[in-house]
């Protein structure tokens, strides 16, 4: 009994003081929320609007005079293709290496019975902390002759120390009597490895090939460092040219020809470019999102 | 017992090769990894030797002659790279003040929310420019900055405010700011991910135990939540400072010009544009080699510092 109007009293002097802080931290979030959403929502309405409608400025909130001509416009473009092609043969074929390379080397790095488990991790650990740095890695895959070889594109960053440890510490952290078990039904290590530890790790295994996937998609410097020639520019690379240049339009160079370019003003078509390069990103985030998360937290867990 | 010696030398060699043999597939499995370490990680550091050297690109670097630290003493003489060294501490250090506290902050108010869609919403708007490239936050900069038809300069005029906007793109008085904003506005969701996950393995007893004890909301917060944090956070920022060197090449790469450079250049952006650009490898290698190890040194102070305070937030 006591407990109870204890308990009521308590409950009572919570909804006083909550309903401000509660309303305060709500509206502090809602602030924060639109912060980080609403210049992509600008960019998206703006690059939609007629040039002539969007030029004053101002918020967009939906589209003014609805219009996709520069979108057309973009897409007649050959670069766009290309820098779009680019960039998706580093994220399917760079990822796919990554995350293969990546999981072979984390497997015998988990297993208290492998011999040189110490060594190899404090040896690769070692890389997190010290690095030869720009010019010489420059140098490097000069010397392999990788400059303008799509190669170039997959190999120097294939592993993640990072990403090593993640999936290292998830795999340690699976029970050893599966393997064990596995063992004494005479499987050998890769059979274990390949159908029973990786069915197992399908979170962990999405978790990573996201972070190498938005790594990949979001290359830059390797397309301007190692880089030259025009048929392998990276969507990124393209999209900063198309941003600095003079104006988006000048940068598109054989554009000007076409007559209906003249109704379009720069700043439309920057949106425009911006908008196509974050759209992919926008429609694979809300699937991809869970992962991620999921990553990070086994990533933060130190092992 | 010399021979003993020998035998026990043996015996460990004998004992490898049985090892390998056993498990040849564990060894062949790890083999590319290593290699790929070997190569692109290593090779490099052997690289760092040019630092030293008199290197030219036409010749190898085994063969470039031994210049002791005249690339060093030259670099020093640099007032570009003093002022490197100089904004590259400024930005980290205002990264590390301002950034390093934001997802903390953000996510003990996200913690605080009871409705789970509101919860949910902001969870997963923060994470989202995680998912962007620095080149595509330029672009939404340059839509938030452009003095004519910008976010700021309509909301400016929307307030009724008539005169020049500045376009803080390409003011250098307020570039730094511009940086370190614009770095949590990046980098805050990821790490309020981390807190909110650990939040959440607090036990809820002890929130019980003070309410009953009459606590409330922002004592909790404090006394509870804050302090089961505090592993985390020194972990987190044993990271932060170990890696204060690192003041964010790919953003400052990104979003800054010719304009701005006298406050946004930082040390590797200084290497690429000496080493890459002007072809100045040994000196531009110096500068690298110099931004590594006091890195290497920072993370092992840190570090250091972590184990006699929390011996469990320590990374080695």
């Amino acid at each position: 009994m006591r407990t109870k109007s204890k308990q009521k009293v308590w409950k009572k002097k919570k909804t006083i003081g909550d309903r401000i802080s509660s309303g305060f931290i709500g509206i502090i979030l809602t602030i924060i929320v639109i912060i980080t959403i609403y210049p992509f929502w600008h960019v998206l309405m703006y690059s939609l609007s007629d040039s002539k409608a969007s030029m004053g400025g101002g918020i967009f909130l939906y589209p003014r005079d609805f219009s996709i001509l520069s979108y057309q416009l973009l897409f007649q473009t050959e670069q766009i293709f290309v820098a779009f092609g680019n960039t998706l043969f580093k994220t399917i074929f760079g990822t796919a290496l990554s995350v293969i390379l990546t999981a072979l080397t984390a497997y015998p790095l988990s297993l208290p019975r492998f011999k040189g488990r110490g060594f190899f991790s404090m040896m690769i650990f070692f890389t997190m902390l010290f690095s030869g740095g720009m010019i010489p890695t420059y140098l490097l895959v000069k010397e392999l002759g990788l400059i303008d070889n799509y190669l170039v594109y997959i190999l120097p960053g294939a592993m993640s120390a990072y990403d090593m440890f993640i999936l290292r510490n998830f795999f340690q952290s699976l029970p050893p009597s599966l393997e064990e078990s596995a063992f004494l039904d005479g499987a050998n290590a890769f059979q274990i490895f390949y159908k029973i530890i990786l069915p197992l790790s399908k979170p962990v295994l999405a978790a990573v090939t996201m972070f190498y996937g938005i790594g990949n998609w979001n290359s830059y410097m390797d397309g301007v460092l190692y880089v030259n020639k025009s048929d392998m520019q990276l969507l990124q690379v393209y999209l900063r040219q198309l941003i600095t240049a003079a104006g988006g339009k000048g940068a598109l160079g054989d554009l000007s020809n076409l007559g209906s370019a003249a109704a379009l003003t720069e700043d439309t078509m920057k949106m425009t470019v911006i908008a196509v390069s974050v759209i992919p990103v926008l429609i694979v985030y809300p699937f991809l999102q869970k992962y991620y998360t999921k990553g990070v937290l086994v990533g933060s867990v130190k092992g | 017992m010399k021979n003993v010696a020998i035998t026990g030398k043996k015996n460990w060699y004998n004992k490898l090769l049985l090892e390998m043999k056993k498990n040849y597939l564990l060894y062949l499995m790890i083999l590319p990894g290593i290699l790929y370490i070997i190569i692109f990680r290593y090779i490099p550091m052997y690289g760092l030797t040019i630092a030293f050297k008199d290197y030219k690109i036409t010749s190898s670097i085994s063969n470039a002659p031994w210049i002791g630290f005249a690339n060093f003493i030259d670099l020093f003489k640099r007032n570009a790279f003093q002022r490197a060294f100089c904004n590259n501490i400024i930005i980290s250090f205002s990264k590390l003040i301002f950034g390093f506290p934001a997802p903390i902050i953000l996510a003990l108010l996200i913690n605080e929310v009871k409705r789970s869609k509101l919860k949910k919403l902001v969870q997963t708007a923060v994470i989202l420019p995680n998912f962007i490239s620095w080149i595509v936050i330029y672009g939404l900069m340059t839509a938030i900055f452009s003095p004519n038809t910008g976010i700021m300069a309509s909301l400016a005029s929307l307030i009724g405010y008539r005169g020049e906007v500045v376009n803080l793109l390409t003011n250098k008085d307020t570039f730094r700011e511009v940086i370190t904003i614009s770095y949590i506005w990046q980098a805050a969701g990821i790490g309020t991910i981390v807190y909110l996950a650990a939040i959440s393995g607090i036990d809820t007893e002890q929130y019980e135990a003070a309410a009953l004890d009459g606590a409330g909301r922002w004592r909790q917060m404090w006394h509870i939540t804050l302090a089961n944090l505090k592993p985390t956070i020194i972990t987190l920022l044993i990271f932060r400072v170990g890696g204060i060197m690192n003041a964010g090449f790919d953003q400052i790469f990104a979003i800054s010009n010719d304009i701005v450079i006298s406050k946004a250049d930082i040390i590797s952006t200084y290497v690429y544009r000496l080493g890459l650009e002007q072809r100045k490898f040994g000196i531009a290698t110096a500068a690298g080699f110099l931004e590594s190890m006091i890195g290497l040194v920072l993370v092992l102070i840190t570090n250091q510092i972590a184990r006699v305070i929390d011996r469990d937030s320590a990374i080695m």
